[in-house]
């Protein structure tokens, strides 16, 4: 597998299939935590190959100053998802 | 260091600088770990070093745990075999585990020790690092220890002696 984009989407795909069949024996919270983290993971391959988006790129910096609240405290981790989900829908919606 | 400052003072790093580690750091953190104790003194541990920036990206892609960039993994492994041959299925299936989470923790205190940054991981896939690494069957990847100089300071989450601490005798604080 040459090409670096193919590469980094290999890769995801590996995390998340894997993080799937890891997950029925893991903490809990370690689910949306799998799923918020292969989005910034998601976001930082596209940006690394030139598909640059303002609102995805700080959805990114949104996730990656929050995420690792799910080791420490529940609530501000779920608040954090509450808060960028609503951001999300805002945007779909004035996007049409 | 003192023993109670590494003890109080490692943290789990999760960012890691762009920095590789000497060799010969790898191996003395290692040696830390084949000088915790094992259930009958058992050592069915296999310890692999991976420092190769390839090998380890494979590895994170099938180990969700790992988080960062780190520049070497250290993979606790135990030889289920010679556990089951030394210390039947107790030691197969218990001190075998006991015997690699006790190694962990030196490894990661002589890391702090060493000024590296480090961070135990369950979450991965123990067949895929098997198949990675050119493991056989037998010997078994229990534990992933994440290493590489700190690109952050995180605080010490509270601990609770007064509530799990007793002298002598166990007294309910909330009624459990």
């Amino acid at each position: 597998m040459e090409d670096k984009l193919e590469k980094e989407i290999f890769e995801l795909i590996c995390y998340m299939l894997i993080s799937a069949r890891n997950l029925d024996q893991e903490t809990k919270m370690y689910g949306p935590f799998r799923l918020v983290d292969a989005a910034s993971k998601l976001i930082e391959i596209l940006e690394k190959n030139e598909i640059y988006d303002e609102f995805l790129s700080q959805a990114r910096t949104i996730i990656e100053a929050n995420k690792y609240k799910v080791m420490t405290d529940k609530e501000e981790f779920l608040s954090f998802l509450d808060d960028l989900a609503l951001k999300m829908v805002a945007k779909l919606k004035e996007d049409g | 260091m003192r023993v109670f400052e590494v003890i109080k003072g490692r943290r789990s790093i999760r960012k890691f600088e762009k920095r590789l580690i000497e060799k010969k750091i790898l191996q003395k953190l290692v040696e830390a770990g084949v000088w915790a104790p094992t259930g009958g003194n058992g050592q069915t541990w296999v310890f692999m070093i991976v420092t190769d920036s390839d090998r380890i990206r494979k590895i994170k892609a099938v180990s969700p745990g790992v988080l960062g960039i780190p520049s070497a993994l250290i993979v606790i492994c135990q030889d289920r075999e010679l556990a089951y041959k030394k210390g039947g299925e107790l030691g197969r299936d218990i001190l075998s585990i006991m015997d690699v989470a006790m190694a962990g923790q030196n490894i990661m205190l002589q890391a702090y020790d060493e000024k590296i940054g480090s961070c135990p991981v369950l979450s991965f896939y123990k067949k895929g690092v098997q198949t990675l690494l050119n493991i056989p069957d037998w010997i078994v990847p229990e534990l992933l220890i994440s290493l590489g100089y700190p690109a952050e300071f995180p605080k010490p989450p509270k601990r609770k002696f007064g509530e799990v601490c007793f002298f002598e005798e166990y007294k309910s604080a909330n009624g459990r």
